[in-house]
């Protein structure tokens, strides 16, 4: 078990009498990507605020690399790189100058670790020109950049692929991986794209009304004796459904084209097998999968914002 | 202290890639030249005259000469009067009139700084506001530098602004006034006209007092639009309310003048050159030194209410 990278401890925001986020407590690990998921409005975007510092910490404590953010600032937030939110870059500067500002900003970025960061983000062409003709894909790719100019042990990064096309949104997604594996960088990635979220992160923490409601790891082992939905698209539909009928008593539903059926995973070979022999032809079968969306909705239920 | 001339520099770079602040010196330049132009052609021909060895005797023809005009029109008398009275002073004092050169351009260009404070202004009130009108100010607080330091490094660059504007207009007015109406030696002696009364004094003195004194109103309007940016966040509030007092302070001084506080508003104690050439303070009991307290104790409080709501607020929404 790695050491935690990011800690937060009975994490809590009120603004006015209001409490925002009513007492967060997990850690993020190097080398895991960590996904922070939850509807608009959950709190997501104020966590990640007090993570960074931009924001007071109303009770408890974010500790990063052990040093705690409130009381030094300096040490903790020197391991960490940022988008908080939307990348916004000054539009007037070129991207390499829009570089140059943060990489004055901390010891030991040099040029050469600028343009290596540029390349790995992919935006060796555009890099002189003006921040403000780039695309909202430039602009997070500039972003991502700017995290990790100095080397960060831990990234934070807010809706990452928001505005990237598909090839765009593949290569951060590798990228993201290949640092958490690599570089042994904790990567915490908030989104509400449930799908970006489950293919890129290792672990998730659900968070609805200021409150963490789930923490999971993604690529949990297939559970042999659950009950899986599974459809058989069979003809003739009516002898396939007396015969199931016999062997699967009231487990057995008609589509249009399909039967429908709770089986075990280890049951399917058998009943394939039962329904050839009954000279019944098979033209597809699927299981369906619980998915992280299912999971999801399940654990948030509506999206209400309180 | 590297890390703060670095801070120091990235505002310098994000202050000059806008072409706002070039259009700021481009009208400056234009008005020096401008005003070097109107002077040279529209201006008072007895200011460019040129006298002889026997200059005062010129002088006493042009009082007579004058003084007949006053009686043919009725009209026009008070330039008359002016030149008059400047030539009697130059003759009681043996002084020989020098013509207009460009060091008395400079001199009178101190005007200028007015416009100067204007565009510190804009500077100072946008420097904060703008971080977060482009969403950059969660960028910049989350490196390892104390929100003190990222404050105080905006507010250095912009005094660095407002001195570079200041030593941008003493040199292109110094060379407009040099090309167009020469130079009288290095620091040659002015006669000034004080109001009541003339006196007679080396350029550079005057031209330092006259910028010196003109720094304060600008430093204090600057660091007023610089606290609003820090607390409110918005440039256009910032613009708005420190240009209106630089323009109404004192009006609004005069408008309080009978009560014995008005002598702790800002703008009763901006203005130091009512201390010397034996004038008359705005309101009686001020001194300079009572000035430049009050001064200081606004100075602090700007500056403290901006760092206090730039250090302690919460960046959120926008």
């Amino acid at each position: 078990m790695s050491k935690p990278a990011m800690q937060l401890v009975n994490l809590k925001k009120t603004i006015g009498n209001k409490p925002i986020i009513k007492g967060l407590d997990f850690e993020i690990r190097a080398g895991e990507v960590f996904g922070f998921l939850g509807p608009n409005g959950a709190g997501k975007t104020t966590t990640i605020r007090m993570m960074v510092g931009l924001i007071d910490i109303t009770e408890g404590d974010v500790l990063i690399e052990g040093k705690s953010i409130k009381t030094d600032f300096k040490g903790a937030i020197q391991h960490v790189g940022a988008i908080v939110e939307n990348p916004e870059m000054y539009p007037f500067l070129s991207g390499w100058k829009n570089l140059k500002q943060y990489a004055r900003m901390v010891e030991g970025v040099t040029d050469e670790r600028i343009k290596e960061v540029v390349s790995l983000v992919g935006l060796e062409k555009a890099i002189h020109e003006k921040a403000g003709r780039y695309s909202l894909g430039m602009r997070q790719r500039l972003g991502i950049a700017q995290a990790l100019l100095h080397g960060p042990s831990i990234l934070i990064l807010d809706e990452p692929t928001n505005g990237l096309d598909p090839s765009g949104i593949r290569e951060i997604r590798k990228y993201i991986r290949n640092l958490a594996e690599k570089e042994n960088v904790a990567v915490i990635v908030s989104s509400h794209l449930l799908t970006e979220i489950e293919l890129m992160c290792d672990r998730i923490g659900v968070i609805k009304n200021g409150e963490l409601i789930a923490i999971e790891e993604v690529r949990t082992v297939e559970n042999e004796e659950a009950l899986k939905e599974v459809y058989i698209e069979v003809e003739p539909m009516e002898t396939a459904k007396t015969y199931l009928d016999t062997h699967l008593p009231n487990a057995v539903g008609v589509g249009s084209k399909e039967l429908s059926m709770s089986v075990k995973r280890e049951e399917i070979p058998q009943i394939l097998k039962n329904l050839m022999e009954q000279g019944i032809s098979i033209y597809g079968v699927r299981v369906l999968q619980a998915t992280l969306e299912d999971k999801f909705f399940d654990l948030i239920g509506e999206n209400s914002i309180e | 202290m590297s890390n703060f001339m670095k801070l120091i520099w990235n505002e310098q770079i994000k202050l000059y890639a806008k072409k706002a602040t070039w259009v700021m010196f481009a009208v400056l330049l234009v008005i020096a030249i401008g005003g070097g132009l109107i002077t040279k052609f529209f201006g008072t021909e007895s200011d460019f005259k040129e006298y002889g060895d026997n200059w005062q005797t010129e002088l006493q023809e042009e009082n007579a000469q004058l003084t007949a005009e006053m009686q043919d029109e009725e009209f026009g008398g008070f330039m008359n009067d002016m030149i008059i009275a400047e030539n009697s002073y130059h003759l009681e004092n043996n002084i020989k009139p020098q013509p207009y050169d460009g060091w008395e351009y400079v001199l009178e260009n101190s005007f200028l700084t007015s416009v100067i404070s204007l565009f510190t202004i804009i500077v100072a009130a946008g420097i904060i506001s703008n971080e977060f009108k482009w969403g950059t100010i969660k960028l910049l607080l989350i490196r390892p530098i104390s929100r003190t330091k990222i404050l105080f490094s905006k507010y250095v660059s912009v005094l660095i602004f407002a001195l570079t504007m200041l030593v941008f207009l003493l040199l292109s007015s110094w060379l407009v006034g040099a090309l167009l109406f020469g130079l009288n030696g290095l620091n040659p002696m002015v006669v000034q006209d004080m109001m009541p009364g003339y006196a007679h004094n080396d350029v550079l003195g005057e031209i330092a007092k006259s910028y010196g004194f003109s720094i304060v109103t600008l430093v204090m309007m600057a660091t007023f639009a610089f606290m609003i940016s820090a607390i409110f966040r918005s440039s256009g509030m910032a613009i708005g309310l420190a240009i209106f007092l630089m323009m109404a302070g004192n009006a609004i001084v005069a408008f309080l003048s009978q009560y014995e506080w008005s002598k702790f508003i800002l703008f009763a104690n901006t203005n130091l050159a009512q201390y010397t050439n034996g004038m008359e303070p705005m309101i009686p009991g001020m001194s300079m030194t009572f000035s430049i307290i009050v001064l200081l104790v606004y100075f602090a409080i700007f500056l403290g209410a901006a760092w206090a709501a730039f250090t302690k607020r919460d960046v959120a929404g926008n």
